[in-house]
Parts: C-alpha cells; sequence; structure tokens
C-alpha cells in the first residue's frame, strides 16, 4: 500500500494530443493511455490501431483498441470492422473475429475473406471451409480471391481432394478461369500438408511451363519438410529462370549415404550378413554407460506410457525440479539455469538433476543453503558429496 | 569526554550545541554503556531547549534513541522537534529500519517533504539489512522510476539483495550500471559486484570482475578465493591464494575459510591440513569455529571419522551442530548408526529445534535398512513440534524471481510446469534413473 | 474418390473426430496452438501413444522458424549429431521445435541411413508430445523398410489408418508398396494396393510399377499382364506415365514374345510416343532389354538418356541408369567398359553409392580383377563414399584368393579401425586364412585385437588355440586363458577347458591349466577377501577411535563456551564475506548520514 500512497498521480493530459502521429510512431501504449483519458481518436487514428496490433500481435492491446471502437461514432463502420477482424485473426483469436464477423449486419466479400483465411493462418482450416459453405448458403457468389482464401483453409485442413473439386467448381459452378495464383494456391495445399512428390508431379501436369515463382514455392515447401535434394534442384530450376534469386555462398549439400530409391540393383545390399548383429563390446559398454535406449531392431521401441503412480509422484515433486521446469520453458534452448534453495538438496533430487543437465543440455545450477552444485553433462561440480 | 563535560559544566561553562552532538554520538556508540548518561544529556539538553532549536543537536537525540533501542523516544523527540531537516527525517527512517520496524518506517519516508539518495538507501539498505531482499529490490526499482541516481552505497545494498536472492538477470544489469556510473572503481563496489556473482554461481563474471579492478583491498581476495571454493574450483581457488600472496597481502581468518573450503570441496585432505598448520604457525591466526569446521569436514568427507573427532576433541571451543552434522553426514555413508545415535545426542542439545539433522539420522536409518528407528525419529520429531521447514526454490526469470514449493501448483504456468516435469521425468527414466524415494523423500521439498 | 467436397470433408472431419468423443474441432486445435504469450510445453502427456493433430505451416513462424532455418543450417553442414541435439534440447526450452524441423532432422538422418537416430529421435518426439504429420509417417516408413523391416513398417501403417487424424499420402503407398517387393512380400503389396484402391486413392502408375516388377522378378508373366490391364482400366483406357513399360517388356520377354516386347519399347519411345518418360521409366526398359539379350539396343536407348539429359530441367539418367549398364557390361564379361561407364557418371552429375561400388567390385572380384577392384576401393575414399563391411569382405576374400594375406590383413585392420562393425564370420575368415598361409603370429594379433570387442564362440577359441597348440605356442593359449578367466571368465566354457586340458595332457603339461585356474581363483578371492578385510579393518579401527573419543571427557567436556558465532555455519563460510560487506555498508551509510548531518547542521 505503501506504493500506492507513492504513485504521484500525474497531471492531467495535455489538451490536445496528436494520436496520429503517436500511432505513426508505433506508440499504441501511449495512444491507449490517452484514450483512457478521454481523448477520442478518429477512423483513420483507429485504422492505424488495427493495424499497428495486428502486427504486434498482442491481443490485450487489441481487445482495448476495439473496446473504444465500440464506444465511438465510427462503431459501425464496415471498414473498420473488418480491419479489427484481421486485427484479431492476426492476434491469433479467432473467437473474438467471429464474434465480431457475427455482428456485422451488411457484412461485404472482404468479411467473409478475411474471416475465411483468418481461420486458415490459425490452423483451424476447417472452421475456414464451413463458413465457405455458409456463405454460398446465403447465395454469395464466390469471387477469384476468394478461391485462394479456401485453397488457404483447405491447406491448413489437410483437405487436398476438396481443394482439388473447388478447383474444379471454380470454372464450373462460377465460370471464373483460373489464374496463375490458384494454380499456387494448389501447389500450396500440396505443399503445405507435405505431399511433396504429389506437388512435384503436379507441377509437371501444368498446362504451362512452369515459372519461376512455381519452383520458389515448392523450395519453399521443400525446405519447410526438410528434403534438402528436392530443395537443391527447384532451387536450381528457379534460379535457371531467374537469375536474381541465386543465393551466394550456399553451402553445398553433403552426399547421401545411400539412393535406395534409385539405384536399380536387385538384392545386392548384403552388408547385413557381414555386419555383427549384436554390439560390439565396447559400445555395450558405452550404452550401458549412456543407458540411452538403443535401437533393438527386432523389438519396438515401447513409449513410456506415465502411469498414475507416477503422475502422483510429480504432485510430490520437490521445489527444486518446478524451478528447473519452469526455468526450461521460459528460456532458449542451452542456457545455463540458476536456482536458489533454501535447504539442501536431497539426493534424490541431485542424482535426477545430475541426469537432467545431461538430458536437457543445460548446465543447471543450484545453490543450496549449504553449497553450490554445478551441474554438467550429468555430473556434478559436488563429486557427489554435499 | 565524559568526564571533561563534567569538569566544563563544574567550571559554568555553557555546553553550546556542538558539544551536544558531540557526547551524543559518543553515547550512540556506546549503547549498553551509556543508555543512562545519553538520557540525562538528553534531560540537559532539553532543559537548554537545545534539542528543539537545534535541528543538529535534534538529530543526534534521535539518532542515539535508535542506536539504543528505543524508538518510542526518538519518536517523541522527533515529534517534539520545531525544525527538521532532511537529515532529521533520515535519521528516523533509518532509526525505524535499524529496530526492525518496516512500516514506520515506510510512514515515514512517505510523510517526508523532501527525499535524497540518502533516504531512499536508507530504506532500501534497511530492507536488505533485514533479510527482506525483494522488498529492497522493489524500492530501488521505484527510486529508478523516481528518478533519484543511486549513490554507491545504495548499489552496494542492492547488490547484496541479488547476491542473497541469486538474482543474475537484475546483478547483469546492476553491473552495466555501474560500469557507466563514476563510482565504477570503487573497491567496495566492485567486491559486492564479485560476490554477487559467486552467489549466483556465475563465477567466470566474478574473475572477470575481479581481474579487472585496478585497487584491490583484502575483502577483495576474499571474495574471490571464497567465491571460487564454494563453487567448487577449488584449484583456481588455490591459485588466487598464491597469487594474493605474492602481490603481499596478508591473508586473514576469512582468506583460510575459503581455502580451507576450496580443498574441503575438493577433498585435498593433505593440502588441507598444510594450509590449516601454516594459518596457525605462519600467520598467527588463531583458528575459529568456522576453521574447524572445514577441517572437520575434509575428514568427514574422506570417511576418516576418527580423525574429525579428534580435532573436535582438541579444539579449545564446543563444536557446533554444523561441525557434527559433517560428521553425521559422514555416518550416513559410513552406515554408522551407532555415532550417529550418540552424535545426535548433542545436536539435540544444541539445537532441539533444527529439523535437517533429524531428517538425515532418520535418512541413516533407513539406509541400513532400519524402519523402526526411522519411524521413530520422525515420531520423535512430531512429538517435539519440530516441522520440516518447506524447501523453497527460486529462478529468476526476466528479472522476476520465481519462488517454488515442493507440489507448488499456483503459478501461473504450472500446468506447463507440470507437463514438463512428466515429460522429464519419463526421459529420466529412459536414461536409466531410478527414483529413491527410499532414502531421502521426505528430506527437503 | 468423393463426388463432392461435402463427403470429402465429412470422411476428413471423421478421421479426427475419431480422436475423441466429437470434440468442437476448434478446441481440437487450439490445444495444439501455442500461445504466443505463454511459454511452450509439451501438451498434455498423458498417453504418448495416442494420436495428436499435427501443427500446421503457419505455427513455423517467429522464433520456432529461425530454430528451423538454424536447424536447416546444421543439416547442410552435415552435423547432423548437433542437428538432432539441439532438437532435442529445444523441446526443454521456450521454443519448441515444430513437426517440420523434427522431420527435417529425421529426413537428413534416413538420407545417411542412420536409421537408430532416427527412431531415437523419433521417439522422443513422440513421447513429447509433438505430433506427427504425414512426412513423419512416411519417413519411418520408409526407414523400416530400409532396414528391412517389413511386419513393422505394416504395423505403422495400420495404426497410421486407425488413428491418425489424416489419410496416408499416394506417397505412403508407394513407399509401402515397393518396400514389400524389394522385400519379397509380393502378396502382401498385392493386397495393398486393393486396400488403397478401396480408400478413394487414384490407381497410381508408380505403385502399379512396384508390383509389376515384382511379378517380372518372379518370372509371372500373367501377374504383369493382369496389372497392366487393370491400370490401364482405372486410368480411362491408356497409360501415360512410362514407369510400368519396363516391366511390361519384361513379361512379354518372358512369354518368349519379343516382338510384343519390342512394339511395347516402340510405344514408349518411338518417335511419336506420347508417353511419359522419367529417368526410372528408362531404367526398367534399359533393364529390360539388357538382360534379354538386347544389350545393343540399351546401348542405344542409354545414348539417347545421354543425350536428353538436360539438369535440372529434364533427368532422363540416374545412378541406376549407369548401374543398369554396368550390370550389362559385365554380364557380357566387358569389365572395361563397365569400369569406364561407371566412371563417367560424374559428367551427367550422378553419384554412385555405396551399393553400386560393391556391385561393380562384387564382379571385378568374382572375374579375378583385384587390381581394378583395389582402385575403385581407393576411389570411394576420394570420392567421400565410405566402403562398408562387405566392401571389405569383398576385398579381404579376393586377397586371400589372390596369395596376398598381408593386404587381406591390412583391410581387416581398416575396417574395424574405421569403426565398421565385422561379425564374428568375418573375423573367422580372416584368422583361418592367415593360419593356413602360416602366419599364425599374425592371426594372433587379430585374435588378441578382437578379443575385447567382439564376443567370439567356442569354435572361435578353439581355432586360435588349436594353431597355437600346433606351433607349440602352449604358453600363448595359457596366456590367452589367463586373459578370458580375468576378463570373461563365462567364456571359458566346460568344452573349452576340456579341449585345452587335453592339448596340454599330449604335453604333459595339463596340471598347468589346473594350476592357472586355480592361481586365479585363488587371486581373485584374495583380492575379494583383502578389499573386504580393509574394509572391515578401517571400520573396525574407525569404530575403536570413536568410542575411545565418544567416552573422553575432552570432546564436549569443560571448554570455553563456543564464540559469538552459533550461526556462522562452517561450510557456508561465505557467510563471513556476505556479513562483511554489508558491515562496510553499514559503516559506509553512517559516515554518509553523519556527513551530510555535520554539513547541513553547519548551515543551519
Amino acid at each position: 500500500e505503501a506504493q500506492v500512497v507513492h504513485n504521484q498521480v500525474q497531471s492531467g493530459p495535455p489538451p490536445t494530443v496528436d494520436l496520429i502521429s503517436l500511432c505513426q510512431e508505433g506508440k499504441v501504449k501511449e495512444v491507449i493511455q490517452h484514450m483512457e483519458q478521454g481523448i477520442v481518436a478518429d477512423a483513420q487514428c483507429f485504422e492505424m490501431l488495427f493495424e499497428l496490433c495486428a502486427n504486434s500481435k498482442k491481443l490485450e492491446d487489441a481487445k482495448k483498441v476495439h473496446d473504444y471502437l465500440l464506444r465511438s461514432k465510427c462503431r459501425s463502420d464496415l471498414g473498420l470492422s473488418n480491419k479489427v477482424i484481421n486485427m484479431y485473426s492476426k492476434c491469433g483469436s479467432m473467437t473474438d473475429a467471429r464474434r465480431v464477423f457475427d455482428h456485422v449486419r451488411d457484412r461485404n466479400m472482404d468479411s467473409w475473406h478475411l474471416m475465411i483465411n483468418g481461420y486458415a493462418l490459425n490452423g483451424l482450416g476447417d472452421e475456414g471451409l464451413t463458413l465457405y459453405d455458409q456463405m454460398r448458403e446465403l447465395g454469395m457468389k464466390p469471387n477469384e480471391e476468394t478461391f485462394l482464401y479456401v485453397f488457404e483453409a483447405c491447406a491448413s485442413a489437410d483437405a487436398i481432394d476438396e481443394a482439388f473439386m473447388h478447383f474444379e467448381s471454380m470454372k464450373a459452378e462460377y465460370g471464373i478461369a483460373s489464374q496463375m495464383e490458384h494454380y499456387l494456391g494448389l501447389l500450396g495445399v500440396l505443399g503445405k500438408c507435405g505431399h511433396l512428390a504429389e506437388a512435384e508431379e503436379y507441377i509437371s501436369k501444368l498446362p504451362f511451363e512452369p515459372t519461376a515463382a512455381v519452383w520458389e514455392a515448392l523450395m519453399n515447401y521443400a525446405r519447410i519438410h526438410g528434403d534438402i535434394d528436392l530443395e537443391d534442384r527447384t532451387e536450381e530450376l528457379m534460379v535457371g529462370l531467374d537469375p536474381s534469386k541465386a543465393v551466394a555462398n550456399k553451402i553445398p549439400t553433403p552426399p547421401p549415404k545411400k539412393q535406395l530409391a534409385i539405384n536399380m540393383l536387385e538384392g545386392r545390399n548384403r552388408v547385413a550378413e557381414f555386419r555383427n548383429p549384436t554390439l560390439f563390446k565396447d559400445d555395450e559398454k558405452l550404452r550401458a554407460a549412456m543407458k540411452e535406449q538403443a535401437y533393438v531392431p527386432d523389438t519396438r521401441y515401447v513409449l513410456h506410457d506415465i502411469d498414475q503412480e507416477a503422475k502422483e509422484q510429480a504432485l510430490l515433486y520437490h521445489s527444486e525440479r518446478l524451478a528447473i521446469a519452469y526455468g526450461l520453458i521460459s528460456t532458449p534452448a542451452r542456457t545455463p539455469l540458476r536456482i536458489i534453495k533454501n535447504l539442501r538438496v536431497c539426493g534424490d533430487c541431485h542424482n535426477a538433476i545430475k541426469i537432467m543437465s545431461r538430458i536437457v543440455g543445460r548446465e543447471l545450477i543450484v545453490r543450496d543453503n549449504k553449497r553450490f552444485h554445478h551441474f554438467k553433462d550429468g555430473k556434478c561440480s559436488c563429486g557427489d558429496y554435499w | 569526554a565524559v568526564s571533561e563535560f563534567t569538569r566544563m559544566r563544574i567550571s559554568g561553562v555553557e555546553p553550546n550545541h556542538v558539544t551536544f552532538v558531540t557526547l551524543l554520538s559518543g553515547c550512540a556508540h556506546f549503547p549498553a554503556e551509556a543508555m543512562s548518561l545519553g538520557s540525562a544529556l538528553h534531560g540537559y539538553a532539553r532543559k537548554l531547549g537545545l534539542d528543539t532549536r537545534n535541528v543538529k543537536v535534534g538529530t543526534a537525540v534521535i539518532d542515539m534513541y535508535a542506536k539504543f533501542g528505543l524508538m518510542g523516544f526518538a519518536k517523541l523527540s522527533f515529534d517534539c522537534m520545531g525544525v527538521k531537516n532532511k537529515v532529521t527525517w533520515n535519521t528516523m527512517v533509518d532509526g525505524y529500519m535499524r529496530n526492525g520496524d518496516f512500516k514506520n518506517a515506510v510512514k515515514v519516508f512517505d510523510e517526508m517533504p523532501e527525499r535524497d539518495v540518502v533516504s531512499w538507501t536508507a530504506l532500501i539498505g534497511g530492507f536488505v539489512k533485514n533479510g527482506i531482499f525483494e522488498e529492497g529490490l522493489m524500492w530501488f526499482r521505484e527510486m529508478q522510476l523516481h528518478g533519484v541516481e543511486p549513490d554507491y552505497v545504495t548499489m552496494i545494498s542492492v547488490l547484496s539483495a541479488c547476491a542473497n536472492l541469486g538474482t543474475l538477470g537484475i546483478s547483469l544489469w546492476l553491473h552495466r550500471f555501474i560500469f557507466g556510473s563514476r563510482f565504477k572503481d570503487n573497491v567496495r563496489v566492485n567486491n559486492s559486484l564479485i560476490d554477487v556473482y559467486c552467489r549466483c554461481g556465475c563465477i567466470e563474471l566474478a574473475c572477470q570482475v575481479f581481474d579487472r579492478m585496478k585497487d584491490r583491498s583484502l575483502i577483495s581476495w576474499n571474495s574471490i578465493i571464497v567465491g571460487l571454493a564454494v563453487n567448487g574450483h577449488a584449484v583456481d581457488a588455490l591459485q588466487y591464494f598464491d597469487l594474493m600472496l605474492n602481490e603481499g597481502f596478508q591473508p586473514d581468518a576469512v582468506t583460510f575459510t575459503g581455502v580451507l573450503t576450496a580443498c574441503s570441496h575438493a577433498g585435498l585432505v593433505e593440502k588441507g591440513l598444510k594450509y590449516f598448520k601454516e594459518m596457525k604457525r605462519v600467520y598467527r591466526i588463531t583458528p575459529r569455529i568456522e576453521h574447524y569446521g572445514c577441517i572437520v569436514d575434509l575428514y568427514s568427507r574422506a570417511g576418516r571419522v576418527e580423525d574429525a573427532l579428534g580435532v573436535i576433541k582438541n579444539m579449545p571451543v564446543k563444536p557446533n551442530k554444523v561441525i557434527l552434522g559433517s560428521i553425521l553426514a559422514a555416518c550416513r555413508n559410513l552406515s554408522d548408526v551407532r555415532l550417529a545415535e550418540w552424535l545426535m545426542h548433542y545436536i539435540y542439545e544444541l539445537d532441539p529445534e533444527g529439523d535437517s539433522n533429524h531428517v538425515l539420522l532418520s535418512n541413516i536409518y533407513a539406509a541400513v535398512g532400519s524402519w523402526r528407528g526411522a519411524s521413530t525419529v520422525r515420531k520423535k520429531m512430531k512429538g517435539l513440534g519440530i516441522q520440516k521447514r518447506p524447501g523453497i526454490s527460486s529462478i529468476e526469470i526476466d528479472g522476476v524471481l520465481n519462488e517454488f514449493v515442493a507440489g507448488d501448483r499456483s503459478h501461473i504456468h504450472a500446468e506447463q510446469i507440470y507437463a514438463m516435469l512428466e515429460f522429464l521425468s519419463g526421459e529420466l527414466r529412459a536414461s536409466g534413473y531410478v527414483v529413491d524415494d527410499v532414502s531421502e523423500l521426505y528430506e527437503c521439498g | 474418390s468423393f463426388a463432392t467436397p461435402e463427403e470429402a470433408a465429412a470422411e476428413r472431419r471423421k478421421r479426427k473426430r475419431s480422436l475423441r468423443l466429437e470434440p468442437p474441432l476448434s478446441s481440437l486445435r487450439q490445444q495444439n496452438q501455442p500461445r504466443p504469450t505463454t511459454p511452450q510445453s509439451p501438451s498434455s502427456v498423458n498417453n504418448p501413444n495416442a494420436p495428436k493433430i499435427p501443427e500446421t505451416v503457419s505455427a513455423l513462424s517467429g522464433n520456432r522458424l529461425n530454430l528451423h532455418n538454424r536447424i536447416l543450417k546444421l543439416i547442410r553442414e552435415n552435423d547432423l549429431d548437433e542437428a538432432a541435439l539441439y532438437t532435442r534440447h529445444s523441446v526443454y526450452s521456450n521454443c519448441r521445435p515444430t513437426i517440420f524441423t523434427c522431420n527435417a532432422v529425421m529426413a537428413a538422418l534416413l538420407r545417411q541411413s542412420r536409421y537408430s537416430d532416427l527412431l531415437s529421435l523419433h521417439r522422443f518426439i513422440t513421447q513429447a508430445g509433438i505430433g506427427a504429420n504425414i512426412v513423419t509417417h512416411n519417413l519411418l516408413l520408409t526407414a523400416y523398410m530400409d532396414c528391412r523391416k517389413t511386419d513393422m513398417a505394416m504395423e505403422h501403417y495400420k495404426q497410421l489408418i486407425n488413428n491418425a487424424p489424416f489419410s496416408p499420402s499416394p506417397t505412403t503407398y508407394r513407399i509401402l508398396v515397393k518396400g514389400l517387393v524389394d522385400n519379397g512380400k509380393l502378396d502382401k503389396a498385392m493386397e495393398l494396393r486393393e486396400e488403397m484402391l478401396s480408400k478413394g486413392l487414384i490407381a497410381d502408375p508408380i505403385v502399379y510399377s512396384y508390383l509389376m516388377s515384382g511379378h517380372a522378378k518372379s518370372l509371372n508373366s500373367d501377374g504383369v499382364f493382369e496389372l497392366y490391364e487393370e491400370l490401364k482400366e482405372k486410368l480411362g483406357g491408356s497409360v501415360s506415365d512410362g514407369v510400368i513399360y519396363g516391366s511390361l517388356m519384361k513379361g512379354y520377354f518372358l512369354k518368349e514374345m519379343e516382338k510384343e516386347a519390342m512394339d511395347c519399347y516402340e510405344e514408349a519411345v518411338g518417335e511419336n510416343s506420347t508417353i511419359k518418360m522419367s529417368a526410372v521409366a528408362f531404367n526398367y526398359i534399359l533393364d529390360a532389354l539388357s538382360k534379354n539379350g538386347k544389350f545393343d539396343e540399351a546401348l542405344k536407348l542409354f545414348d539417347r538418356m545421354l543425350n536428353e539429359h538436360d539438369p535440372p530441367k529434364r533427368l532422363t539418367v540416374n545412378l541406376g541408369s549407369f548401374n543398369v549398364m554396368v550390370d550389362g557390361y559385365c554380364a557380357l564379361g566387358r569389365f572395361k567398359d563397365a569400369i569406364n561407364v561407371f566412371n563417367s557418371m560424374g559428367e551427367k552429375r550422378c553419384r554412385p553409392d555405396t551399393l553400386s561400388y560393391n556391385n561393380l567390385i562384387e564382379q571385378l572380384c568374382k572375374n579375378d580383377l583385384l587390381g581394378e577392384a583395389e582402385e575403385l576401393y581407393k576411389d570411394m575414399g576420394e570420392k567421400g563414399v565410405s566402403p562398408d563391411e562387405f566392401t571389405f569382405v569383398l576385398l579381404i576374400n579376393t586377397c586371400f584368393k589372390e596369395s596376398r594375406p598381408d593386404d587381406a590383413a591390412a583391410y581387416f585392420k581398416t575396417m574395424v579401425e574405421s569403426k565398421l562393425r565385422p561379425n564374428l564370420g568375418v573375423y573367422d575368415r580372416l584368422v583361418d586364412g592367415l593360419v593356413k598361409v602360416g602366419k599364425v603370429d599374425e592371426a594372433k594379433s587379430f585374435f588378441d585385437l578382437m578379443m575385447g570387442k567382439l564376443r567370439m564362440n567356442d569354435d572361435s577359441y578353439k581355432f586360435m588355440m588349436n594353431a597355437l597348440f600346433e606351433i607349440g605356442k602352449h604358453d600363448e593359449v595359457l596366456k590367452i586363458v589367463d586373459r578370458m578367466l580375468r576378463e570373461d571368465p563365462a567364456d571359458f566354457s566346460d568344452e573349452l577347458q576340456e579341449f585345452v586340458r587335453e592339448a596340454l595332457r599330449k604335453e604333459g603339461r595339463d596340471e598347468e591349466l589346473a594350476k592357472l585356474m586355480d592361481d586365479i581363483e585363488r587371486e581373485k578371492k584374495e583380492a575379494a577377501d583383502r578389499e573386504a578385510e580393509a574394509a572391515e579393518k578401517a571400520k573396525a579401527s574407525a569404530r575403536a577411535a570413536v568410542s575411545s573419543l565418544i567416552n573422553s571427557p575432552k570432546l564436549f567436556g569443560i571448554k570455553e563456551p563456543e564464540e559469538q558465532s552459533t550461526t556462522a555455519e562452517a561450510a557456508r563460510t561465505n557467510d563471513d564475506n556476505k556479513q562483511a560487506v554489508p558491515e562496510q555498508e553499514v559503516s559506509a551509510r553512517e559516515t554518509a548520514v553523519e556527513a551530510s548531518s555535520t554539513g547541513e547542521g553547519a548551515e543551519s
């Protein structure tokens, strides 16, 4: 309470505040503060604010700003409502976006597009496709752009078959000629869903010569799914068509060890006959020391199902483990964690933290009331005497 | 000085305010002996009206009462004073803090017409000295918000809070701040920095600070040696010790605590004994209980209980519970229940409320499979009303200290924390970890 | 396939819903959505075997995208250990890897045949609750198939069908069918084709090509034709993908219908052909030609393929084409040509793998061309293709055949040094070869080398011992027994013991064995006793010392009361230091207060 007494109340805000220029500087917090003190924003200002919040992805700010819009005169402006939908979907809250969408009476095409795309971008493609159905049920005619968002939704929902059907319907039902973007959209559905080989075949069946953009798209999907051979090939194709896209100093791809898929040799992989099926003695020792689950070719590894007992035990977890767990989920990989404990670290925790330091790949420094423990690579500086 | 004053009075010379200030602060330094004289002086000053009219005398009176622990009187005098200046207020804040009365200290602080760096420092330092570190840091933040430039005294207080909390993030921030300040070469500030890094387990940075210091005091050397020692860098600690001798510093008792701790950490029994001997013979330092403690620990770690007991036998002071605890820990390793029981008897006399050694004893029983013994200890603890202190672990993330107790679900991210723990426990088992619930499940928490 | 988008959607949603009882769709997705403001953590890891909905591509943004790119860089640098480790470590951080990053690492591991690492990472991410997507499943299935674990692959496929919130992709079936055919499980592959069709997937010419080549391999030309007819029908009357033509030709060749086979050939690659020919499609035809007495035609086709090859735009040759040609030349005994064509593949940006090298080296060795084989082996080293155990076995065997036992021994040594794992059979062959040419000492040195590494059986031990007995080195045998008893006493079986005793008895030295065994037994017992005794002694002396001290009044007796340091804990010496600092601080602050106090006072 002392703090409250201490906080000096700021003197009232200056009578005129240039919210627009604050927006231009990107000072959302300050604009919100001013609005809290009764300064009214105009449509232009709201538009800028929505844009800023969408970019910063700060849902809390977004909600506040939206709140002020609802209290303002321009609350029923369709353009602004659409911007709010966009803002919420960028901030990851489709529930809020949907609420706004549902309240807009005179929705235009943009509203639908923003919603469908918002669902797609937030991994809710199914909802997006449902909305597209609703849109058609309401008698709205999808346009060229609509299909781009529908494809996004399909990509997000693993809906490959549907994407192709929608593509068909585009021409057959709505008389829309398919353009480059639509082909790219369809390619995106395959690419984003990880159907890379299918995507490559799709390109070979395109009714036109693939452009650099097509190869670039496939290259990006190859990057996403980690297919470096495809990435290299598509990059070469892309650069062949558009040399400006060449990347300097690219690390050459390491050669693959085996090319079973294409080598056409039958039954000549006889290495198993001469390779030791069991481990070498020294490997045995190493594995025993590491105790990592070794790959045993003949038995499936069993996933560890954490049973009830273990869960109850988790409830009894000592405070240092909780602190470590929190440290782990709050910091980047491999940063050391420093834990301070008011009592001695117990033997069980000491043992556990030692192994933990190895599996999480971090230095764990625990200061208890007796001494320091620097855990690293499965060892502790205290030499196990504490 | 007192007799001089009596002479002065007898000779009829009117004492002026300077006399009083001198005398009063003289009294303040000896609270035990000068209590009555101080009050008498105050009475005399009162008669002359000096205490209310002269701000310096008044302040001195308050300071004196504060140091006597008589805050009631201090407050009375404070309220009676006609003229108060900043120093008077600061003295009040400091007085309350000195006596652990935070509420009033903050109250006075808030009532102050004007707060300077000394006021802030008094408040922050007060919290830190009373072990309320987080509050200290909070007020430091407040001070920053108010744009008051801290001085080196403030810094030392704040660093001490960080050292105790082990908040590396804030410490790094402070270090940057200090680096840009005019007291960046202040020896004491740098000593505090070394201390803070050592206590955060960040020994590399501590060494860096130490190596960059222009001037070093004995405390600098002690800090780095002790820091290295407790962090398990025994060899480096001993190296720094040699360096220190080369630079002509005379080691003191604290230095040797560091050196001996280093030896006990690394299990260097012979070396430790050599240093212990040197300390006594060459440097003529009478070993204190903590030095004996190190030697006992050194022997105990090596499993040489008889030698450890020999040290206790021959040392001139009574062993404390820490020393006995060291041996008790050795008993666990040797599974010597008889000695453990016997030690416990003494430990209990020394520290009837202590929980950790009871737990240790119970674990020793458990380790040798004597469940009855273990449960007896637990029952005894219960009967004595000894409660296991709750274990609290803290971790600083982005400058925010997060505290946890066992089974804690209060954290806002509790769900994720437990999910991570569950996953981790699975991976631990995959790595061959076996829960050791027999021996030490309830040692701490 | 489906008639309407609605139907397709219904089927798809059903898959997702079967995860739980009718959850609202959005909540299902939501649980895997990382909340940007909160730290990420494994989503509830209740049952790691339960399927999870994988994240979508939009999850790959911000820090998680940076992580992805960082791992990709490691993969390019071929530092796969670090890539896998960093991925694991990122699970324990505020930036969980996406399934895409995990897939990238697994794909790279697969590319380098590091199957156990791949499986280990897969186990880990599954445990961590990172939902697998179709790419993950396909990688895993490929790995199982490469390892010839068809049953495991099929079991995994069943799980995918039953549990996964998405359907298998056409690629999934290609992987499975190829794997099954390659492993001689044509029946299963045929069943899988039916299943694929029943699931509404299109008839994939590539899948059919695998099946047809399987039938051709098992000399079942009717099977080939049936599949062809079926495919043709499913695709509406004609097949435009050239990938099936090679097998079709083989079918005709099997029926000795050469004309039909060559008509097929014309249809596929003739001037007016509209058939789409890929490198793989060409290879099948190339193979059909060269294995059916049409090598000249094959050469012509190969020439054309080389000419049309225009990477990256058009790919008409690949490693497989060269392998077919190498085999073709070898079959005709034209080894020089085989080597030449093999060496020329670099010109077409093709790169041989270990299998291709082994193939050619085997052919050369079989035909007493060890020198050429060794050239190739050297070439492998220069090209960065690592030889495997089979490569070395080929070379070792041939060296013995050509009476070059020392070189054989050297190859074996290189093999062991390059961390390959030859089995006991390989070792036995080496030792046998060396002993046969009287190099018992050399053999013995390999015995010594491998004894610590390989788990040997009685025969291996007996063989070595026998060789030593025969040259009268009975002492050496006793030394071996000595080492065995010390290191692996279980290996010294009764049978072996009897064997050694018998051999020694012939020399009248059989009691030496008994003595040796007794000695070691005694030694071991003595050592154990000594240890126990020492421990007991130490304990006893400690106890004695302790009890004498316990009763000594001096221990706690009349002593000065403890110093004012009840709280100064010995082990916590830094307290002292800590206290020193506030102590300074107090005085510092006081001086500050007082200084200002006097200063102010003077002013007032």
